[in-house]
């Protein structure tokens, strides 16, 4: 469904991601992990449309067809149903709760489809629906998160980017969003996370990168990546 | 009430209004692109030098009107796609300098092929009668400035609030890379923005026209500045905020002069500025935001 290959971006005068490569396959959940600083973000910028890479390919299979996602504009790949919720939550603090949701189904123009996936959102989330009319700045952080997600969910996403779901929030809440990923995963939405809390993300991935400075050093599936020396040394807090 | 009292007020409308028209603009144009656009008076000019040349061809004034805001429509996105759109990204100040030299250079190429003579400006005779509203009366210039002023305001917050492109606009002034995220062509949202704003400021021109009866190249200053009291006394970026702080504007100009003694006539910008000091100083947000708590 995704296909990367050799992707490199600059930051202005910073060289970020060098010649990284990577799959996502249909109904699966790929996890990107790495450190603070390691280019993950950039990576799923890239793959929106919002930077643009320096060399390398970036194919994806959208609704239309397949998409270059080196070219298009950000709004064609919504369109095309890549779709992220992206890194601290950035939700339209001033909007109401259900304008942001509305907000996700832009594009769209079936209106009895969205409202079906509008009730699957207040399923997955009730809070969204007690709060519709609250501005979206007056959420706590959890429920910001809810909304980020949601807001993803109704673009219709084939294939969903989550920015660091856990980032901020107590472990408790973190428990719940990554309840609904598993849900979602179950579901048949195609996901490709990325995340510093790398404990959860193995265990809930079926395929798994490690990203350090802009290079991907491993791959492999969740529970191999979780058995690795190095993964449980670096980022998993674990002795040998 | 007596008839110079409601006379005063009239005034002070009627100029709000025109204070208000140019500053809803201005703040959406900020809201949106953050930019401080000192260029938007200028369109208050091109309003009113297209309405004159409309008024010499004998063009029925509805008619003029919806021209007049299509030219102001099309001169906004004109400036926006060409100056301000290669520049966005840039830092603030570089953005704000383009708008200034934006300014310098309508008002120049205005003073070459207009001259700086001003011109007389007239409303048809019948304009200029009296309304009699029971014991008092009022011009019926003002009061035509008033209501499509209001009808126009009615307008815009119909589009910005109740349509789906509105809610993207409100989207994209909230958070620009979140609006690019849903999928919302945010270059077309910002021209939309640029082209309403604009509308609005050249229909203020037209009826600048009217009220002061003389328009010149270099007049969009006054109502460019003003805008922006109005909105910081309202609150930057806000459309509620700049609209009643235009009309707050209004009405502390007109009265100031109509109500204190007539030796502080000439002072009445300083009464004016005096009164933008202590709003920044009691409530720098301005005065009509409403603070949204949030949290992280």
């Amino acid at each position: 469904m995704l296909e990367v290959r050799e992707l490199h971006v600059f930051r202005g005068a910073t060289h970020v991601l060098k010649g990284i490569s990577l799959d996502v396959r249909a109904g699966e959940m790929a996890a990107l992990i790495g450190a603070n600083g390691a280019g993950k973000s950039t990576t799923l910028q890239t793959l929106s449309g919002l930077l643009r890479p320096r060399s390398g390919t970036a194919a994806f299979r959208g609704t239309s067809g397949p998409v270059d996602l080196t070219r298009a504009a950000p709004e064609r790949i919504v369109g095309e149903g890549l779709v992220q919720s992206p890194e601290g939550r950035q939700i339209f603090h001033s909007l109401s709760v259900a304008e942001n949701l509305a907000m996700g189904a832009y594009l769209r123009t079936d209106r009895n489809e969205v409202r079906r996936t509008l009730e699957r959102v207040h399923d997955l989330f009730p809070i969204l629906k007690e709060r519709a009319s609250a501005a979206g700045g007056t959420l706590s952080g959890g429920e910001q998160m809810m909304l980020a997600i949601g807001r993803a969910l109704l673009a219709q996403p084939r294939l969903l980017l989550l920015d660091e779901p856990s980032l901020g929030l107590a472990p408790q809440m973190i428990e719940r969003i990554f309840d609904v990923i598993a849900t979602l995963k179950q579901q048949g939405t195609t996901i490709l996370l990325v995340e510093q809390n790398a404990a959860m993300a193995l265990d809930i991935a079926d395929r798994a990168y490690v990203l350090e400075n802009g290079v991907i050093t491993l791959s492999g599936t969740g529970p191999e990546l979780a058995g690795n020396d190095r993964v449980r040394r670096a980022y998993l807090g674990m002795a040998q | 009430m007596s008839q110079y009292v409601f006379q005063q007020i009239i005034n002070g409308l009627a100029l709000g209004s025109l204070y208000a028209l140019v500053a809803i603009g201005f703040s959406m144009i900020y809201g949106i692109v953050r930019l401080i656009n000192f260029a938007h008076g200028d369109l208050v000019m091109i309003g009113a030098f297209t309405t004159l040349g409309l008024v010499a061809y004998g063009v029925p004034w509805p008619l003029i009107l919806m021209f007049v805001l299509l030219v102001g429509a099309l001169a906004g996105m004109t400036i926006e796609a060409t100056v301000f759109r290669p520049m966005r990204g840039a830092q603030q100040v570089t953005g704000f300098i383009a708008t200034l030299a934006v300014s310098i250079v309508i008002q120049n190429t205005g003073l070459m092929i207009l001259s700086g003579q001003p011109r007389n400006f007239l409303f048809p005779a019948f304009m200029r009668q009296r309304v009699q509203l029971g014991s008092v009366s009022a011009s019926l210039t003002d009061l035509t400035i008033i209501g499509l002023t209001v009808a126009l305001i009615a307008l815009l917050l119909v589009i910005v609030y109740r349509t789906r492109l509105g809610a993207a606009m409100r989207a994209t002034a909230d958070n620009l890379t979140a609006a690019r995220l849903m999928g919302i062509a945010v270059n077309r949202t910002i021209l939309t923005a640029f082209a309403i704003g604009s509308a609005l400021a050249a229909a203020a021109g037209l009826l600048w026209g009217g009220k002061f009866g003389q328009i010149d190249p270099l007049l969009g200053f006054a109502p460019g500045l003003k805008a922006f009291i109005a909105c910081v006394i309202g609150g930057v970026g806000s459309i509620g905020g700049a609209m009643l702080g235009g009309y707050l504007l209004g009405l502390a100009e007109v009265l100031f002069v109509g109500l204190l003694p007539p030796q502080f006539a000439g002072y009445r910008d300083v009464f004016v500025f005096t009164l933008l000091i202590v709003i920044l100083l009691l409530k720098p947000s301005g005065l009509f935001v409403r603070h949204v708590e949030e949290r992280a």
